[in-house]
């Protein structure tokens, strides 16, 4: 399968993916009008990666300001993970976050409270 | 030919404390130019990073729901214009304001919904929220989750107050209030 290499933009966050190391990074801010299509390719490799791939997945994200579509968005590639989890998969999710900015905090345990796999939340300073 | 009275319009926008203000025909990287130019005028004004992030996040989702609705009505350029204002209160909040062209069937509903939201205390939109982020996804709307609103809602630290102004019979004047 193919990695992921999208640079980030003023509205839409960078992606990196690593298939062999079972990595996958989001950072930046996401706020796309139409985040369904930016979200579109992201949702396709975690599943082919969960369909194709029997080793564990890890999210490794700094995003900082998503708009409410990208929260959607966002939510519907946790639910994958839930699912994942459910079956037996590993997986986990690692958000850093500026401490200057506890909104982010505020975004990330959200998400975190619909999980029940790892989900760690850490403060980085930049 | 009689020229507008620039001084004036400053005198009115620098009274009101009107940081940042966009009347006109909006796309979208228009928006996200302007929201650009509102983040530096918040780091230049040194507003805490939470309520920098507050005034942008509002912003955004005021002004990309206005591009949605103009989308999903097939209006044109001249009727999807927005008229949006950032400024200051006396009591230092932020105030995010907001308007633009809809039928009037659309602005009455839309104007129930922010009193609803308006009405409600932190909690429960929380919960509206989650509830909403939990709604399957329209499969004819490539855009918003109808998250938009709430979310404002939440990020507003005094009820929304929503405005509805009649243009004629069929289409009025819609604004919306949040403040930080």
């Amino acid at each position: 399968m193919n990695d992921l290499n999208i640079a980030s933009s003023q509205s839409t966050p960078g992606i990196e993916s690593d298939t062999n190391a079972g990595i996958l990074r989001m950072h930046g801010d996401s706020y796309p009008e139409n985040s369904f299509e930016f979200f579109d390719p992201i949702i396709q490799w975690i599943e082919d990666y969960l369909r194709l791939r029997s080793e564990a997945l890890h999210l490794e994200l700094r995003l900082v300001y998503m708009n409410t579509s990208s929260v959607k968005a966002m939510m519907d590639i946790f639910d994958m993970l839930e699912d994942a989890h459910g079956r037996g998969r590993a997986v986990s999710v690692a958000w850093y976050y500026d401490p200057r900015n506890e909104r982010v905090l505020d975004l990330a345990d959200e998400f975190r409270e619909d999980c029940s796999f790892p989900f760690d939340i850490a403060a980085a300073p930049q | 030919m009689e020229t507008i009275d620039l001084f004036s319009l400053r005198t009115h926008f620098n009274r009101n404390r009107i940081l940042l203000c966009f009347n006109g025909p909006i796309s979208r990287s228009l928006i996200e130019e302007i929201g650009n130019a509102l983040k530096n005028y918040l780091q230049a004004e040194n507003a805490q990073p939470t309520a920098a992030m507050d005034v942008f996040s509002i912003y955004i989702e005021m002004t990309q729901n206005i591009r949605h609705y103009a989308q999903s009505r097939g209006y044109g350029d001249l009727e999807s214009a927005a008229t949006v204002i950032v400024a200051r209160d006396a009591e230092e909040r932020y105030l995010v304001q907001a308007g633009n062209i809809v039928e009037a069937a659309d602005g009455e509903a839309l104007l129930a919904r922010v009193d609803a939201l308006a009405s409600m205390d932190k909690a429960q939109l929380k919960a509206t929220y989650k509830t909403q982020l939990r709604q399957p996804r329209d499969a004819a709307a490539t855009t918003g989750a109808g998250l938009g609103l709430i979310d404002v809602a939440r990020k507003s630290s005094l009820p929304l107050k929503g405005n509805l102004s009649p243009i004629d019979e069929e289409r009025a004047f819609f604004s919306l209030c949040a403040f930080i």
